[in-house]
């Protein structure tokens, strides 16, 4: 019984890691260019969901939609004031930019928040719930359920309408969609915007449910890693099924080796990733 | 006298001299230990940064792990005298060998494919390790592991004062300088800044890439452990995140990249201003200062990134040519 | 036979862009290739180069099977290739680009660095200057010189002359055509009619990944078939009619 509860629990959180997972493979996608500050981007996100409840007291539509468009706009202006500057440069300058700007973001987030844990005060969602004999708290529920259904509608986003085919185009050749009256600077801003946006939510749905400090960014931003590379770099899709996946892994490692090997676990398999099958389930290499 | 130091290679010629008198003459004339401390600070620095910067800086292969060898260069010594009563000078030839091999073990996978995939493997492995050896009780769990209290001959390279320190750890510098230097003129120095700038036109005149890359890597890897293996005979203490933690990847990174990645000189020109300034706002600040230092490093990063991905050699190398017409003019 | 390329195909995934092409090339040739963008001839020069994996087909270099063989592999065999868009070594000197070629026979960096002097002297650059300062004709230049240096014996050039002007393409000519005379075999990939009348003596014409025509350049040129690729049905109806 605690085992199907455990099983879950982990497929809800893998749930979460699909959606900021997703925020990072469409970058990866679509610019060939790894954001080492997006577990940074899923930070904020958690925090500005508390500034929200401190301040203005809102609930978790109102934080979670505040989380989305701060962390939209913070996508945005990372990208047109370094990105766009480095996107064509070496790789040096590429990997350093968003590697520093990780550090940036992570230490100030230390600086002004401290190192201690914190969580919501209780919201709406407080509570648990027994569904067929297994109790969850209904937090986790709800944004585990609300991941699913926010990765799959960017799924549909890209592949479906006018704006995602853009998007894709400017992936597959910038020239060509510059050519069909595409901007390929908007688009890249947009997706970045996009990515960053998921991020955020992602993070004030962990926020309902799970504590946290600043020192998370840097695990959520190599759980991305893991999840993309399982799930293939590109495919949205792919980084649902990983990111389930991974949250299983992860929960499972937990209950049966113990919480520290359970990040021994992941990492290991990123690991072996690499070895064995770079392009993941998914993905083009 | 001024026509010869109006020549480029001349003046540097004199330059170097320079440098490296003032390194050999600074802790006689700085005799305090404040002072020596931030010398051998500044030495551990700037060979770690040299190592990183063969791989990182020269073959353009960006990796944010290196504490990985770092980390195990620290370990085995001190592991040796724990586990066995052996000299730490034993363990440091095994760390480099460790360090080597894990070298490979990542490079040969990663390097197959794009640049990208090197930099990410290289933040988890490295993260793996610190957290796995943080479990692992025989290597001192997360409290770590000391080395000798009291020396039982030099080759326990446990030395009261610094001194000793101070000028085994330059020596290493000079070591791992004159290597690069060698290297650099040679044509495996060429392979690496071809395949920095374009690895498919460098396959297309026949240069092996992936041997090049996993050949710059083991280097690095084996100079790196090197320098972890002094910082933990030179401490006396080591744990997984003094060993394996980010900043110590971190660091590396910034010292190479803000005097000038790719450049024999750069790593120390970052590491000269950049171990005065970590030290002076831990002195200032206090325990916080360490929180300030990496927003600090951060930030820098970032800038160098976005305007001067040459560091302050090209940074130079673009003002110079006015202030140097400027001066003749006068 | 020095080259040879038998049915060589290349999918992307349901596209076709090589579709079965054959080439054979003698020692001492100098054969061109054409055909409208989007026929399929950089894929093809890929394919040669061991910069793509051909489907289907093999590649034979002098008798040694070469298709499955990675870039480093073909050039270390002899085959030289230049880059449609000119990928030269921007951080270094033109010297130092050259050397980098120089280097796969003269593993000596002064003996490298002499090979290197004579080729850009012979190609008329400037040693010290740094390659990120050439504008694209320069650039394009350097790029032959470069694989030039590596010793081919086989030199792919892929549109290594376009965007010159009239003088500049008079040199550039010369240089394929010295180039030529020192004993290198050359295919060279162009859409500029001079380059491929004056300079070829054979010509391959590609539309829609499969070769379509081969002659002279002067059979080529009136061949139905490829005035249909590049101009279209009926557009030999309207000569005839006008």
């Amino acid at each position: 019984m605690v085992l199907i509860q455990v099983i879950v629990g982990g497929l809800l959180l893998g749930a979460i890691y699909a959606l900021f997972s997703s925020g990072l493979t469409l970058i990866w996608g679509m610019m060939n260019f790894i954001n080492f500050a997006h577990g940074e981007f899923v930070m904020l996100g958690m925090y500005t969901a508390l500034l929200v409840v401190v301040w203005l007291g809102g609930g978790p539509a109102a934080f979670g939609l505040a989380a989305a468009i701060a962390l939209f706009a913070l996508g945005v202006a990372v990208y047109v004031l370094l990105i766009r500057h480095v996107v064509r440069g070496p790789m040096l300058a590429q990997i350093l930019s968003s590697f520093g700007l990780a550090l940036l973001l992570r230490y100030t987030a230390f600086w002004i928040f401290s190192a201690n844990f914190v969580s919501l005060p209780p919201t709406s969602l407080a509570g648990t719930i027994s569904l067929g004999g297994i109790y969850l708290p209904i937090a986790q529920l709800v944004a585990g359920l609300v991941a699913i259904t926010l990765t799959i509608a960017l799924h549909l986003l890209l592949t479906r309408s006018t704006l995602g085919s853009g998007l894709l185009a400017v992936a597959e050749d910038r020239a060509a969609a510059m050519l069909m009256g595409i901007r390929p600077d908007r688009m890249q801003a947009l997706t970045w915007g996009l990515s960053a946006g998921a991020a955020g939510i992602a993070g004030a749905l962990l926020a309902t449910a799970y504590p946290w400090s600043p020192s998370v960014g840097e695990t959520f931003g190599l759980l991305a890693f893991v999840t993309v590379a399982l799930g293939g770099f590109g495919s949205v899709l792919g980084s649902l099924y990983a990111g389930l996946i991974i949250g299983l892994i992860e929960a499972v490692s937990a209950y049966w080796l113990g919480a520290i090997y359970k990040d021994i676990v992941v990492y290991g398999l990123f690991v072996g990733l690499l070895w064995l099958r770079p392009q993941g389930l998914m993905g083009k290499a | 006298m001024k026509k010869y130091l109006a020549q480029p290679a001349s003046a540097q010629r004199v330059s170097v001299c320079l440098l490296a008198a003032a390194l050999v003459l600074y802790p006689l004339a700085f005799s305090g230990a404040f002072y020596r401390d931030i010398g051998v600070t500044f030495l551990l620095a700037a060979i770690s940064a040299s190592a990183w910067n063969i791989v990182g800086g020269y073959a353009g292969q960006v990796s944010v792990g290196h504490s990985m060898f770092f980390g195990l260069g620290a370990y085995t010594p001190l592991l040796f005298y724990t586990l066995w009563g052996w000299p730490p000078l034993a363990g440091i030839p095994v760390g480099i060998l460790l360090s080597v091999g894990l070298a490979i073990v990542i490079g040969l996978p990663t390097f197959r494919l794009s640049g990208h995939y090197f930099s990410m493997a290289t933040i988890a492995v490295a993260e793996l390790i610190r957290i796995f050896v943080g479990t692992w009780a025989l290597v001192g769990g997360a409290i770590g592991l000391q080395g000798p209290a009291m020396s039982r001959g030099w080759w326990d390279l446990t030395f009261r004062g610094d001194l000793p320190y101070y000028y085994i750890f330059l020596a290493v510098l000079a070591f791992v300088l004159i290597v690069t230097f060698a290297l650099e003129r040679r044509r495996f120095g060429y392979y690496l800044r071809a395949i920095k700038s374009s690895e498919r036109a460098a396959r297309s005149l026949g240069v092996p890439v992936r041997r090049v890359k996993l050949q710059a890597l083991a280097l690095s890897a084996a100079f790196t452990s090197a320098a972890g293996s002094l910082y933990g005979v030179k401490t006396g203490f080591i744990d997984p995140d003094s060993g394996f933690g980010i900043l110590v990847s971190v660091q590396m990174v910034i010292f190479a990249a803000l005097g000038g990645a790719g450049t024999l000189f750069g790593p120390l020109v970052g590491a000269l201003i950049l171990v005065p300034l970590q030290t002076a706002a831990n002195t200032w600040f206090g325990g916080s200062g360490s929180g300030l230092t990496f927003i600090l490093y951060g930030g820098i990063i970032v800038l160098i990134a976005r305007f001067e991905p040459g560091g302050l050699f090209d940074l130079w190398h673009r003002f110079a040519p006015r202030v140097w017409r400027r001066v003749h003019a006068a | 036979m020095l080259l040879e390329a038998r049915n060589v195909s290349k999918a992307f995934g349901n596209f076709r862009a090589v579709a079965g092409a054959d080439l054979t090339v003698e020692e001492g040739e100098i054969v061109g290739l054409i055909g409208p963008n989007g026929a399929g001839k950089s894929t093809f020069f890929n394919c040669l180069a061991g910069d793509t994996l051909p489907t289907t087909g093999r590649i034979l270099f002098d008798g040694a099977d070469l298709t499955r063989a990675p870039p480093e592999a073909h050039a270390r065999a002899g085959i030289g290739r230049t880059f449609q868009v000119p990928t030269t070594f921007a951080d270094m000197s033109v010297l130092a680009n050259v050397m980098v070629g120089a280097f796969l026979r003269h593993p000596h960096r002064n003996d490298a660095r002499e090979h290197a002097r004579r080729i850009v002297e012979m190609t008329g650059l400037r040693a010290e200057q740094p390659a990120r300062s050439l504008g694209t004709p320069g650039r394009k230049r350097l790029e032959i010189a470069r694989v030039l240096a590596s010793e081919p014996r086989l030199l792919l050039l892929d549109e290594s002359l376009a965007g010159l002007t009239p003088s500049e393409l008079q040199d550039a000519i010369a240089l394929v055509r010295r180039i030529h005379q020192m004993g290198v075999t050359i295919v060279i990939v162009e859409h500029i009619m001079e380059v491929i009348m004056t300079l070829t003596r054979r010509v391959l014409v590609f539309n829609q990944g499969r070769v379509i025509a081969s002659g002279t350049p002067e059979e080529v040129v009136r061949d139905e078939a490829v005035i249909e690729a590049y101009l279209g049905r009926g557009a030999p109806r309207q000569r005839e009619s006008s």
